[in-house]
């Protein structure tokens, strides 16, 4: 760790840690962990409903929970989490942007959160756009349930990079 | 595909994503075995989120010494501004395993008071 105490980096992300927001988030005794919990609550509404959801569409519980029923209740509750999710993140970027810039967790959780939206335009554009002709079927198409084990796997991964942060 | 297959995969999925923590940052970075207990002067204090740190000159070196979140700090009796830069504070701890000058601190004693920071 750097004995210096004082940030040191590009100059957009030095500015950003010494902003008078970084620091009284930095310096704050108790809206720091208020930022924390609610990022967490937003990215347990984020991937607990978009995990639901995956394993639809990979085929669990077809056909007796219509998938376009079940997007309906999930995929608002997920877009709500990535609502909160967002803004609480970059409240806590802010606080040590610096360090996390070149933290090889914190650029993986990045790259990984990339794809899995990727994942979801794709799924949209493609068998989602059908979702109503594969509601009831017994088995999702190829698309869906490859975007299923796709979207799986990104967000475990998005998860499982952000608690690593504070690791490596 | 039965309900089960599907499962069985995703429980796979999980676990191929669940990596194991190369730790530096929890507890589990430093030497537990090594307690050591130093006594110096504070050079400068960030009582910051989230882990107010400290450099420490002590025994003719200077220790980088992490210690608790600030609301723990405070709610334990040492809140910001009681630890100042030239004061004489007792850190125990346990050294880094990756940095030598680095040092995790159970408790602190500082301003004649003793807290535990776990």
């Amino acid at each position: 760790m750097d004995h210096d105490l004082a940030p040191a980096g590009p100059g957009w992300l030095v500015a950003l840690e010494t902003s008078g927001l970084g620091e009284s988030l930095r310096q704050s005794v108790w809206l720091y962990p208020m930022v924390e919990i609610a990022h967490i609550l937003g990215f347990a509404l984020l991937v607990g409903a978009i995990l639901a959801f995956d394993l639809r569409l990979m085929g669990v519980r077809a056909p007796l929970l219509p998938a376009d029923a079940l997007a309906r209740l999930l995929l608002p509750v997920a877009v709500a989490g990535f609502a909160l999710a967002v803004p609480t993140g970059l409240l806590l970027f802010t606080t040590e942007a610096t360090a996390l810039a070149g933290n090889p967790a914190f650029l993986a959780k990045l790259a990984l959160i990339g794809l899995a939206l990727l994942n979801i335009l794709a799924f949209h554009g493609l068998a989602g756009r059908r979702m109503t002709d594969w509601s009831l079927s017994d088995r999702p198409p190829p698309g869906a349930r490859f975007a299923g084990a796709a979207s799986l796997a990104l967000w475990v991964g998005a998860l499982a990079c952000g608690r690593l942060i504070a690791y490596l | 595909m039965t309900p089960a297959r599907p499962l069985a995969l995703a429980a796979l999925l999980i676990a191929a994503t669940a990596l194991p923590a190369a730790a530096h940052h929890g507890w589990g970075g430093y030497e537990s075995g090594k307690e050591m207990t130093l006594t110096g002067t504070v050079q400068q204090i960030a009582f910051s989120n989230p882990h107010a740190m400290l450099n420490l000159q002590a025994d003719g070196k200077l220790w980088h010494i992490v210690l608790a979140p600030p609301s723990r700090m405070s709610t334990r009796g040492l809140p910001a501004d009681s630890i100042k830069p030239g004061q004489t504070v007792t850190v125990v701890g346990y050294p880094a395993k990756s940095d030598p000058a680095e040092l995790r601190a159970e408790r602190i004693t500082a301003a004649d008071k003793t807290i535990e920071l776990r």
